[in-house]
């Protein structure tokens, strides 16, 4: 499911989750913070060329998981970028849309948005080189032993466990629905999909109940517990931390100094 | 104005009411990195007592009843998959995701529903790329907070007011849903200002998937009514 298949895969997936978690969160902290679109783009290049070189993902495979967020970007920079402008103010370009209002883009804002997307893409590389080198169930491991609460660690791995039992559930019920004309008006497909979403609910509702018998036949008392898989520590991610924030912040310094 | 110049802005109109159609539905989820640093930090701050709040109470009913752990987790894994449905939409042609917001706040109730809905959102940003990190704390506050409380909130005024069943999920689905945006338009608005525009952009993509999301819960609900009345009165242990 979605990038879990590809973590499987990766050359990083023997090394301990710890490091991977913090050099993600480090690199996306700073390109956050940094405010500037030059940090974005080479948080971009750095954590998709690290998720390539150390994880061994294709590149195809990257870029076609960085497009995924395009959509809400392409839509969420549209009111920064075009603006309702006050009359006599310069603009790129201006028009009267809806009705007598003076829309118009600036060079102020073009700028703003520009950044915003640069900022966005190197965020979300940096986040693709955890969900791409790390499968999920290392990942909530990794949570419990940095302190997540229990119970919160184990609603994790129990939902993670499901959700592949029931999204194949959930299209075996649609194929079946669609072979048998299910989907064919609008009223219908309502119909279908409510029967769907009510079966799925009760498939689940059973589902867990059987787990529930199956374990506590088996001594379950409350908390499931399984050994860790051997990891190789890897603390020379955190080598690679140092080395990114240093990148990052000698571009958002020439950055500055250049703008000056 | 030269003659083709109206002709240019019609055009250009209609190709972003396209746009806006096809990219509603992955537009409610807040991408990584959209925010600043400071907002993003902030709306996890607003997050922490809902959620602490919540994950109390279910820590409460799972050492009285143990049972509880596994039947959440179902909840869980079951507003992944169906936020990962296509509903049909009344705009022909056009389909989106249910946000599955109203659902579980009728029958997990709300408290429950934010700790599930920040397991997710969490698993739909890594896995899916729906959302992000930083933005994990603004987007639990618009979909995993102020939906379920807005849409539990309706069912259970309409139901005191003696409403019909049918009536009260339809109007708490809806509403929730629809309230949702409205927060994520306002947490987009109040960093980069313009809040009209990003509220009109919601308003033509959100308002028919709304209405289709809320018609889509009575009629599971009914059947959930009609089949499963044990489950459902279980479920009112939680």
């Amino acid at each position: 499911m979605g990038t879990d298949r590809y973590a499987y895969a990766s050359r990083l997936r023997r090394v301990d989750a710890v490091p991977k978690l913090w050099l993600t969160l480090g690199s996306l902290v700073l390109c956050i913070s940094c405010d500037s679109a030059a940090v974005g783009l080479v948080t971009l290049v750095l954590m998709g060329a690290l998720t390539v070189a150390l994880g061994g993902q294709k590149p195809a495979v990257l870029l076609r998981f960085l497009r995924l967020p395009l959509a809400f970007l392409a839509v969420g920079c549209l009111p920064i970028v075009l603006r309702p402008l006050p009359a006599g103010e310069g603009a790129l370009w201006a028009a009267e849309l809806f009705g007598r209002v003076r829309w118009g883009i600036t060079a102020e804002y073009l700028r703003m948005g520009l950044m915003v997307v640069c900022k966005a893409m190197g965020a979300v590389a940096a986040m693709y080189f955890l969900s791409l080198n790390t499968p999920m169930t290392d990942l909530t491991q990794a949570l419990g032993r940095l302190h997540v609460p229990k119970l919160l660690v184990e609603l994790m791995e129990l939902i993670y466990r499901f959700l592949f039992v029931f999204s194949d559930t959930a299209r075996r019920i649609r194929v079946a629905q669609e072979s048998r004309l299910g989907y064919q008006t609008p009223r219908r497909s309502l119909r279908s999909m409510g029967e769907l979403v009510s079966s799925l609910f009760l498939r689940a509702w059973r589902q867990a109940d059987r787990s529930y018998t199956a374990l506590e036949s088996r001594g379950y008392t409350g908390s499931l517990d399984t050994l860790p898989a051997l990891r190789t520590p890897g603390r020379w991610l955190y080598g690679v931390l140092a080395a990114v924030a240093a990148v990052q912040i000698l571009t958002w310094m020439a950055e500055r100094s250049w703008l000056q | 104005m030269k003659w083709y110049d109206t002709w240019i802005r019609r055009g250009a109109a209609l190709c972003m009411a396209l746009g806006l159609l096809s990219a509603g539905a992955s537009a409610m989820h807040i991408a990584e990195g959209y925010l600043p640093r400071t907002w993003a930090f902030a709306w996890m701050a607003v997050c922490v007592p809902f959620v602490a709040a919540g994950f109390f109470s279910i820590r409460r009913k799972v050492s009285r009843y143990p049972k509880a752990k596994m039947l959440l987790a179902m909840c869980g894994a079951f507003a992944f998959v169906l936020s990962a449905l296509k509903i049909p939409s009344v705009v022909s042609g056009s389909c989106s995701h249910p946000t599955g917001v109203g659902l579980g706040a009728i029958l997990f109730g709300p408290t429950a529903t934010t700790v599930l809905g920040l397991i997710v959102l969490l698993f739909q940003a890594l896995l899916l790329a729906h959302g992000g990190i930083t933005t994990l704390g603004a987007n639990v506050f618009s979909m995993a907070i102020v939906g379920p409380f807005v849409s539990w909130g309706v069912y259970v005024l309409l139901k005191k007011a003696g409403c019909k069943p049918a009536l009260a999920v339809f109007c708490a689905a809806a509403l929730g849903d629809l309230m949702t945006y409205v927060t994520t338009s306002v947490e987009l608005g109040v960093v980069y200002g313009n809040i009209g525009s990003y509220l009109a952009i919601f308003a033509v993509t959100q308002i028919p998937l709304a209405i289709a999301e809320g018609l889509l819960t009575v009629v599971v609900f009914n059947i959930l009514e009609k089949y499963s009345k044990a489950e459902l009165q279980e479920l009112a242990v939680l």
